[in-house]
């Protein structure tokens, strides 16, 4: 009967406290190996956190977007913009969608309010562009289908155009003057905020641009300011982040059949960005995991050559092991217990001073980290997985000594 | 009743080109209860019938029958556990474990038997005790003087109730204050009804033992009863 796990975990424990220094030069590849792995898994677990919450704000799973397709030789004839008619005959043909925001972009807009001058972009937009955006106003109003269908000369305004023209002034029902044309301010926007938990180079509200346009009706861009507006974009928001895969499809058949087959549209689903987004990660999750392997492989041979060192130096005491009736199976799970009570040690050391380091690195490659709490799980099983493969070798050498020799040895 | 017997053992060791011829057809026999004394020049093959008897090594050919167990033949498996239950050694230079207590090294082939904790420090608490050093379980084999250290070796033979005690050169290392407890212990001990076998090449020692066993060149000269 071999001894028990127990009896090995307990020579193993004295083992490790009777060599401190070597234990803890041993230790410390597999604590590196796993704070690498650890620091990579929250680098990724941030990055798909961000990139999701980036989603989450710009429209969610279900967004379908419509767009001039760049690639397209307009040589070749065609224009990448809709009429009204246009637009209402596709919300027709797509009433599984849940919103439809088609937009006139202009992009530099003079707004002028008693001698104050404001240019940003003015945008063309149905009221679905509320659940289109997920964005309401704060004060005031959204102008309705009424509106649409009058072309009134309504606007609303961003928050930041509200600071800036209007000051501590009540905006709402003011009249702005915009290109000649005058408009009366029925809402005000609530502000976007989106920062970038990371900092550095995307540190900001990099939702601020949005902050500084102004909104009006579809009808009225394309009515009132000159005949050159025209939809050349559109939000689609499906029910579901399924269904708007099967949208953006039907979407793309709609409008090359509009179009007379030229592909001067693009149609991309959120779906789909996501889908490359974790394509993306996946290419630099592999290049940092593969980092974290190899200095777990370098760590598991500095084991194993301490291990066999190790075994060189005792093994007179292998040698009465063996006499007072140890088989050779117990020598070989003493020496496998004690290689893998070190990679475990050196595992949890790794993950505790890998969360300790997560902020300093977080910080100092300014990329958003998030703890994940399978990493622990991970790293632990590679820690162990670490000691089984390396301490292999130590312990066949160990349990393979002839006991005779053994002992004569000094 | 035999505990040992032998029939034409022959070792051979073999070193690359060389083959050495260890024992050359040794036969022996030894009765339960008896107190051996093994003797002979360096080199005549009494350590190597030491190892072969306490079962760390096994015969080129040539049977050995232990218990009436035909042990020559079993595989080297199997000889850990008659190494475990049936033979005690003592060598002469006591190989204790220095980092466990003395306590822990005679627990050690209990241990190995797979007894309970609780159950092994009693007893080898026990054997300690009946060797002298009750007051010294906490310490380490290098904080005890040399005769100390061998009768802690002694426990730890003797702790597993073993059916042969086997002693190389046991008092080889001692001065002769401390040899002569030695000596003394492993006389109650045989007296107490436990065969010893002791390899030695003082024959002051040896005359302690109620049979001689003279070796040479890989054979018995003198002294065997069979």
């Amino acid at each position: 009967m071999a001894i028990s796990l127990r009896e090995s975990l307990h020579i193993g424990i004295s083992d490790i406290l009777m060599r401190k220094i070597r234990s803890a030069v041993t230790i410390l590849g597999i604590v590196l190996g796993v704070m690498c792995i650890m620091v990579v898994l929250a680098i990724i677990s941030g990055m798909n956190a961000s990139t999701l919450s980036w989603m989450e704000e710009r429209g969610g799973a279900s967004k379908i977007d419509v767009y001039r397709n760049w690639d397209y030789d307009f040589s070749k004839g065609g224009y990448a913009s809709l009429s009204l008619a246009e637009v209402s005959r596709i919300r027709e043909l797509i009433p599984e969608a849940k919103a439809m925001n088609p937009q006139v972009q202009m992009w530099d807009k003079t707004l002028t309010f008693r001698g104050l001058n404001y240019a940003d972009a003015v945008m063309g937009v149905l009221p679905d562009f509320q659940i289109a955006e997920n964005w309401y106003p704060a004060r005031g109003r959204f102008f309705g289908n009424l509106d649409v269908r009058e072309s009134s000369n309504v606007v609303v305004i961003g928050s930041s155009v509200a600071r800036d023209l209007f000051g501590t002034r009540d905006p709402l029902g003011q009249n702005l003057n915009m290109g000649g044309i005058m408009m009366q301010v029925i809402g005000v926007m609530e502000e976007k905020i989106w920062k970038n938990e990371g900092g550095g180079p995307w540190s900001g509200n990099v939702l601020e641009y949005l902050n500084r346009q102004s909104f009006i009706p579809l009808s009225t861009a394309m009515n009132k300011f000159g005949g050159d507006n025209k939809v050349n974009s559109m939000q689609i928001i499906a029910q579901s982040p399924d269904q708007a895969l099967l949208l953006q499809k039907k979407l793309n058949t709609i409008l090359l059949n509009i179009k007379q087959g030229k592909e001067v549209f693009r149609v991309t689903s959120a779906q789909e960005q996501m889908q490359q987004m974790k394509q993306n990660a996946q290419v630099f999750s592999m290049i940092f995991i593969l980092i974290g392997v190899i200095s777990l492989f370098v760590g598991g041979i500095v084991i194993m050559n301490i291990m066999l060192a190790s075994i060189k130096e005792r093994t007179r005491e292998i040698g009465v092991r063996l006499a007072v009736g140890a088989r050779r199976f117990d020598v070989f799970i003493q020496f496998m217990v004690q290689t893998v009570l070190i990679t475990s040690i050196g595992g949890i050391l790794g993950i505790v001073s890998g969360f300790s380091i997560l902020n300093l690195v977080s910080g100092f490659l300014q990329m958003p980290m998030k703890p994940n709490p399978n990493m622990i799980m991970v790293a632990l099983l590679v820690s162990v997985g670490v000691g089984l493969i390396f301490g292999i070798a130590p312990a066949i050498k160990a349990s393979n000594l002839d006991p005779v020799i053994a002992l004569r040895e000094e | 009743m035999e505990i040992i017997k032998t029939s034409s053992l022959v070792k051979d060791y073999d070193l690359g080109k060389l083959k050495v011829r260890a024992l050359s057809g040794v036969d022996i026999s030894i009765t339960a209860g008896e107190f051996v004394a093994i003797m002979g020049p360096s080199g005549s093959g009494k350590s190597t019938l030491m190892h072969i008897i306490g079962c760390l090594d096994r015969p080129t050919t040539g049977e050995y029958y232990l218990d009436s167990e035909l042990v020559s033949k079993l595989p080297k498996s199997a000889l850990a556990g008659i190494r475990n239950r049936k033979i005690g050694f003592v060598f002469q230079s006591f190989n204790l474990l220095p980092h466990l207590n003395i306590l822990k090294n005679v627990e050690l082939p209990l241990m190995y038997s797979g007894m309970g904790s609780r159950k092994r420090r009693s007893k080898a608490m026990e054997i300690l005790d009946s060797v002298g050093l009750s007051d010294r379980l906490k310490h380490k084999p290098n904080e005890l003087s040399g005769g100390q250290r061998q009768r802690v070796a002694i426990a730890r033979a003797i702790v597993n109730d073993p059916s042969i005690l086997l002693a190389d050169e046991p008092t080889g290392n001692l001065d002769s204050q401390a040899g002569g407890d030695i000596l003394e212990i492993f006389n109650n001990l045989h007296k107490a009804g436990n065969t010893v076998i002791m390899v030695t090449h003082d024959p002051v020692v040896a005359n302690r033992a109620n049979r001689i066993i003279r070796f040479k060149d890989g054979l018995v000269a003198d002294g065997d009863l069979a």
